[in-house]
């Protein structure tokens, strides 16, 4: 935001100082590889298996969130409860199928968060001010038709998203299907590219005539369909809900997304980078708690890797 | 009429426009039975402004320079730690490091943001992440107590029925923000580089500086909460972090602070903040069930959002053309 501002003198940026950050970044790859792989059980099943889940539950939010980012509308404080709701969703219309209720879960999601992008797309309303909107509304109705009690499953069937296929979980094979589908979309599709467009330079976008409002509306519908997956895969695994399941995920979401280098600016980053920075985050904290790293330094040193991280992408990216 | 409707829909009117029209609102709904009117009420949602007006006016002041302080929720828990933890014998101790570590950390991250040209939300996050693992750390996970009882007792008691020490230290804190931003030229700059701040640059305002001191009274403001709070309540535990900065937020954008800078005043954010507490408060002093108070502030947010949004007006035009050409054009095939 002010880096165009700072007089020429002051500023990191330049060719030699991008070698450095290349450099700095593999040699903090290196490092965290090398790390892991010396940490006495880090390749083991167990391990392993963690690693998957920590990545599949907050990685759907993680790549839901980077369409919203990359469109240029920094993130959403709301994502957290949409998946807290879908899980509710689906549980309570188990009795109606596993299949339909997966379909009603992801058709919320879809909902609710289309509705703000509605909102942000076509009136350019402010992206942060509706999600926090989006938030109260969620919470309180939630609490209305729920009282407030946990949810418990009504019919059967969530063998589907929990278990493991050929040794590996089934909520990772989601996560990396979701993965695959959100770079499809945001590579080789239209809207994908106009989403990328919209991000980079709106105006630009709008002058060139291109379906600017809608294709935020879709980048906001994909974040409702990831935050819903990621809903199902929690309520699966934890057999009932309430609104707290996915509280907070909006943070962990927003952090994966930059640490895996997309621009807060939006319009440059991919989905493959927040796969990067979800795994890097992950990786991080199962290394911390196998070296036996309490819980409370577990989350500064996580909190502080992740601002080093952030600096580190942002001082590259400069002109 | 339409001047008066015009005066109180302008910006700088309307966080108290709104403000007046909650508490009509819940005048109405009371009847007259005197359970919102009643000194218990505003009592209690002075004590509720105590919390949230700080950590509103602290994100507030960082939306006026265009930038958004999400640490702010990180702050409220740290600084209410080091207070417990330090100012048990001298609890003006605990308030001073407490609001030190606030200062520290915005100028630290002020610096961190000027320097290396980076967005606040970015940094910010990182600072918040960063903030509550500290909490944590010092916490050791748990809720301390703070055996200093006369402290909480004497910072909660009623004062005229109406209002505590703590309500009275946050209105307090208000009014200087205010008087600095109406007297000194120090709000005129911090105005003038949210507007626009190549500017404001350009005419010789030394912008770095005054995002740095924003980003320092933003923590102090929140360091200031989370002091008052935790020793009110004898206590401190890591918070969750969206109890705190969704409302903030909420409260300085309903008190009239544009997230695109350099539109709004403490005193609209105070209006602001209290709108969100008359409701909270007011709801539940009625009796009404506390979920309703989130659909009425969510419903609250999206009409704001809606009225504020910079392309309303071009799209309503668009389409009330498009409905009078499609009118029109019968006639036009007659002729």
């Amino acid at each position: 935001m002010s880096a165009a501002l700072l007089p020429a003198g002051l500023r990191f940026g330049g060719a030699r100082a991008r070698h450095l950050v290349l450099a700095a970044r593999l040699v903090a790859g290196a490092s965290i590889a090398l790390f892991a792989l010396g940490t006495p059980g880090f390749t083991s099943p167990l391990s392993v298996n963690a690693l998957l889940n920590a990545v599949s539950f907050i990685g759907c939010v993680a790549v839901g969130m980077s369409f919203i980012t990359l469109t240029g509308n920094i993130m959403s404080l709301c994502l957290g409860a949409t998946v807290s709701a879908s899980a509710l969703i689906f549980l309570a219309s188990l009795s109606l199928g596993i299949s339909a209720a997966f379909l009603l879960a992801l058709a919320f999601g879809v909902a609710v968060t289309a509705a703000q992008g509605l909102l942000v797309g076509y009136i350019r309303a402010n992206p942060i001010l509706v999600s926090i909107a989006g938030l109260s509304l969620l919470i309180g109705g939630a609490a209305l038709v729920t009282g407030g009690q946990r949810i418990y499953p009504g019919g059967t069937g969530l063998q589907m998203f929990k278990g493991r296929v050929a040794g590996i979980p089934v909520e990772a094979l989601y996560f990396f299907a979701t993965v695959i589908v959100g770079q499809f979309i945001l590579s080789w599709t239209r809207i994908g590219r106009v989403m990328l467009m919209v991000g980079s330079n709106p105006r630009a976008a709008t002058a060139a005539g291109l379906g600017t409002a809608g294709a935020v509306t879709a980048a906001y519908a994909v974040a409702g369909a990831c935050s819903a997956l990621s809903g199902v895969l929690l309520a699966a695994r934890y057999g009932s809900g309430d609104m707290e399941l996915g509280a907070g995920y909006d943070y962990s979401a927003i952090a994966a997304v930059l640490v895996g280098g997309t621009s807060i600016q939006g319009g440059s980053g991919s989905v493959l980078r927040t796969l990067i920075g979800v795994t890097v985050i992950a990786v991080i904290e199962v290394v911390l708690l196998l070296r036996g790293f309490s819980e409370q330094l577990q989350y500064l040193i996580t909190g502080a890797i992740v601002l080093a991280v952030i600096m580190l992408h942002t001082v590259g990216e400069r002109p | 009429m339409k001047r008066a409707t015009g005066w109180l829909l302008a910006p700088s009117a309307r966080p108290f426009t709104i403000m007046a029209g909650a508490i009509l609102v819940m005048a109405l709904i009371d009847r007259g039975t005197g359970y919102f009117f009643s000194p218990g009420t505003i009592f209690s949602v002075m004590q509720l402004f105590a919390t949230l007006g700080l950590v509103a006016l602290g994100l507030g002041l960082s939306m006026l320079v265009r930038e958004f302080d999400l640490s702010v929720a990180g702050m409220v828990g740290l600084a209410g730690a080091i207070a417990v933890m330090t100012g048990v014998t001298n609890p003006w101790l605990g308030v001073f490091l407490g609001v030190g570590a606030g200062v520290a950390s915005g100028v630290l991250q002020g610096i961190i943001m000027i320097w290396l040209g980076l967005s606040s939300v970015g940094v910010t996050l990182g600072g918040l992440l960063t903030l509550q693992g500290l909490t944590y750390v010092l916490t050791d996970n748990r809720t301390i107590g703070y055996p200093n009882i006369a402290v909480a007792l004497k910072l909660n008691a009623p004062i005229a029925d109406l209002v505590s020490v703590r309500s009275v230290a946050a209105l307090a804190v208000f009014v200087l923000a205010a008087l600095v931003m109406t007297c000194t030229h120090i709000g005129r700059d911090v105005i003038a580089t949210g507007s626009d701040r190549r500017a404001s640059r350009i005419a010789g305002l030394n912008t770095d500086r005054i995002v740095i001191g924003v980003f320092a009274a933003s923590g102090a403001c929140a360091a200031l909460a989370g002091v008052l709070l935790s020793y009110s309540l004898g206590a401190a535990s890591p918070v969750a972090l969206a109890d705190v900065l969704a409302p903030a937020a909420a409260a300085a954008i309903v008190g009239g602070v544009s997230v695109v800078g350099g539109r709004g005043s403490p005193m609209g954010i105070a209006a602001g903040v209290l709108t969100l507490c008359v409701l909270r408060s007011g709801l539940s002093a009625i009796g009404v069930e506390p979920h309703v108070h989130d659909l009425v502030t969510g419903i609250i947010l999206v009409v704001i959002a809606v009225l504020d949004a910079p392309d309303l007006a071009r799209r309503m035009t668009a389409w009330r053309l498009d409905r009078s050409e499609r009118r029109r054009r019968p006639i036009a095939g007659n002729s």
